[in-house]
């Protein structure tokens, strides 16, 4: 078969899609409303990589999304994170949130990347609380609660646990040593890792722990790295899309769970970008948005996810100027432009630094 | 099962029997990112909810509520949390609440709290056994349910009993027979065989690791191009540091092409079953696999190492012009790593 060039993608339209779903959800989404922060993120996310945001949301609208974003920061005696929306914030209720109103640890990673990508200056985050709060959710085992109450507590949590403290570029909140054995024991005899220690090697997590290895500077020894990169390389379908466990079919938004997990090892280039280009283009919805996998209906995380992989695994630059997005910071998963405001802006001011003032941004 | 008299329940500000309940509505301070357009059941049923939480009631109106509530959104992480903290609180028979669960959990398999709900439920009752029994049974409507078979490597990982642990290669090997590409089933074989310990019957670790690699060739040769079982197969040998040469016999007629029609038959090794008849061949996990034992083999030998690079980079053209599975990445990595090469994807 001789190559063909790529169908155009259509970034306006799936920066539509976006803006849509913020603007609003019909009654069959109810359960987004737990994960609320999180499908924010990606909406803004897309609008963010496709260079789109500017273009297809006011500066009014910007503002008052970020008083909401803010307004689900809250505190408690376990420190101050963001919960995910306001689905249990009862009216007029000004008395300290109960425990049902709780932050949450993935929500609280999406809220700073939502504020960074809307340019905030972070002038209201509660830095101690937040590191409080990463301490509240750690277990003795490593791992981090999704909330001080307990809930789930896998590789995803991790991630935004190592997410979060890189971003304040502090890492008091967690202890690493343990938290770097918990990555360790969720290992598979394939080369990925699986939820938690004992699980399957699955795409999502298996990222979530080579990226926080890396932000924690970490390096898997050679041996493990090879394993790890054969496995990842043989998700990648004929179809060009990526699977998240072997013999499953592909899925978009593996083909940056894997994608992004070979560039964090340095082997980007073992991807077939072309084909994963000509898989993401196939999932394009008609109307705007991407799909998990052609024909179905698109969403906001198959939307982001291909585009973020695009993004940092872009086809030829032959396929023409639609394929183009903004580069992106693999680790943080955030543009480039995003990640460099959010590290400049989340951390605490440190007293010693205060002559280096005119050095920020640096 | 649905009840059609429960979908017609009245909303509960024109139930009476709530009539004492003061109703709270979802407050946002401001106009919210992606508001949902809430049905008029939902937002009167958490209404309720957040009054009842907001009051502490904890009574058997609030298990009907919460149930309620969680019908229409399984993913209400707060309606569970109070639910389980209620059923603790009015020590109500769990067996019953497992049941609804037993519903819940086949209609919601892919909602992380049904699963969460019921390892709760499991360390109050402290009976792990009809567990097994359930799991088998929702595997039947999703056999690659990533959450019922982490319940599952809980169930036994948690409870630890001979008793539970005694059926579970059998299990594995049905579940294998069914589909032998079923990847989580050989993970969970792996899991059982060499991360959970030694139980009595296993102690003899040379029998076992023979047993398995046993195991894994029959169906290696049943569907030789099934990348589940020779991940396997890899994992068995990395785990229990045996070379990869010792299955050389084994693994070279899956890495030819097939042997020409009228070909005598070679003589039966049971160490090395045969690909079965009318499998594609070669195999490009098996021509993986001996470029393995080739680099191994070469050590510093650059050259042969490159050499084996390209052969497989040839290779693997041919195969994706024949449009198999993925063998030009298998090709590529192979060359890359072969040459110690991850820049450049020509040789």
């Amino acid at each position: 078969m001789l190559p063909t060039s790529l169908p155009p993608l259509s970034k306006g339209g799936h920066a539509t899609h976006c803006k849509r779903c913020l603007s609003g959800l019909p009654s069959s989404q109810v359960d987004i409303d737990p994960a609320k922060l999180a499908l924010s993120f990606y909406c803004l996310g897309s609008l963010d990589v496709s260079g789109e945001l500017e273009k297809k949301t006011r500066g009014w609208e910007r503002e008052q999304w970020k008083e909401w974003i803010w307004s689900q920061q809250t505190s408690g005696h376990y420190g101050t994170g963001f919960r995910a929306s306001s689905y249990m914030t009862a009216k007029h209720s000004t008395e300290e949130h109960s425990v049902h109103d709780s932050p949450q640890i993935i929500m609280t990673y999406t809220a700073l990347l939502s504020l960074a990508i809307l340019r905030d200056n972070f002038s209201r985050l509660d830095r101690k609380g937040l590191l409080k709060f990463l301490r509240s959710c750690q277990n003795t085992d490593g791992s981090f609660s999704s909330e001080p109450l307990g809930g789930d507590s896998d590789l995803r949590t991790t991630f935004c646990a190592f997410a979060i403290s890189t971003m304040l570029d502090d890492w008091s909140g967690m202890d690493v040593a343990s938290a770097l054995q918990f990555i360790c024991s969720c290992r598979t005899y394939e080369g990925g890792y699986g939820q938690s220690p004992f699980g399957e090697a699955l795409g999502g997590t298996t990222y979530c722990a080579l990226a926080a290895l890396r932000l924690a500077t970490k390096q898997l020894d050679p041996l493990d790295r090879q394993k790890t990169v054969r496995w990842l390389v043989q998700n990648q379908a004929s179809n060009g899309g990526f699977s998240g466990r072997t013999n499953k079919d592909a899925d978009a938004c593996y083909c940056f769970w894997c994608g992004a997990s070979l560039h964090v090892l340095d082997a980007g280039d073992l991807v077939d970008k072309a084909k994963m280009a000509s898989f993401v283009a196939f999932c394009q919805f008609k109307f705007g948005g991407i799909a998990k996998i052609p024909g179905e209906h698109p969403d906001p995380y198959h939307t982001y996810l291909s585009l973020a992989a695009v993004a940092l695994l872009p086809p030829d630059s032959s396929e023409g100027t639609s394929w183009a997005l903004c580069p992106l910071d693999p680790l943080l998963n955030a543009t480039y432009q995003t990640s460099s405001w959010a590290r400049a802006h989340i951390p605490a001011l440190k007293v010693d630094d205060d002559d280096a003032l005119g050095d920020a941004g640096i | 099962m649905d009840l059609p008299a429960e979908e017609e329940q009245p909303l509960y500000s024109q139930r009476p029997e709530w009539a004492d309940v003061v109703p709270l509505e979802q407050y946002e301070s401001v106009a919210p990112l992606a508001p949902i357009f809430y049905t008029d059941e939902y937002r009167d049923a958490t209404n309720y909810f957040r009054g009842i939480v907001k009051s502490g009631e904890m009574s058997p109106r609030v298990l009907e509520l919460t149930e309620n509530i969680i019908r229409q959104n399984p993913g209400h992480y707060s309606a569970w949390q109070y639910r389980y903290k209620t059923l603790m609180a009015l020590k109500s028979p769990l067996d019953d609440e497992l049941q609804l669960m037993d519903e819940l959990a086949i209609k919601h398999l892919k909602t992380y709290q049904v699963w969460h709900h019921r390892r709760l439920l499991v360390q109050q009752t402290r009976n792990p056994g009809p567990e097994l029994e359930f799991i088998a049974n929702s595997l039947q409507v999703d056999t690659k349910n990533y959450h019922t078979w982490s319940y599952r490597q809980w169930i036994l990982a948690y409870f630890n009993d001979d008793a539970l642990w005694s059926h579970e290669l059998d299990f594995m090997e049905s579940m294998l027979e069914s589909d032998v590409r079923n990847n989580s089933a050989w993970h969970h074989r792996f899991f059982v065989v060499f991360q959970s310990g030694v139980r009595s019957g296993d102690e003899d670790r040379d029998a076992v690791v023979r047993r398995e690699l046993a195991f894994v060739k029959e169906r290696i040769a049943i569907a030789p191009n099934n990348a589940s079982a020779w991940n396997y197969l890899r994992g068995v040998l990395d785990h229990t540091k045996i070379s990869y040469c010792e299955l050389q016999a084994f693994v070279l007629p899956y890495s030819l092409p097939q042997p020409p029609l009228g070909t005598p038959p070679e003589v039966v090794d049971l160490e090395s079953p045969l690909p079965s008849k009318n499998s594609q061949l070669p195999c490009v996990a098996a021509v993986e696999f001996m470029a393995d034992i080739h680099e191994a083999a070469g050590g510093g030998d650059l050259v042969k190492a490159t050499e084996v690079g390209y052969v497989l980079y040839e290779l693997g053209k041919y195969l994706t012009y024949r449009s198999f599975g993925n063998p030009w990445q298998m090709s590529t990595i192979l060359y890359a790593r072969d040459t110690g090469n991850t820049g450049s994807r020509n040789p």
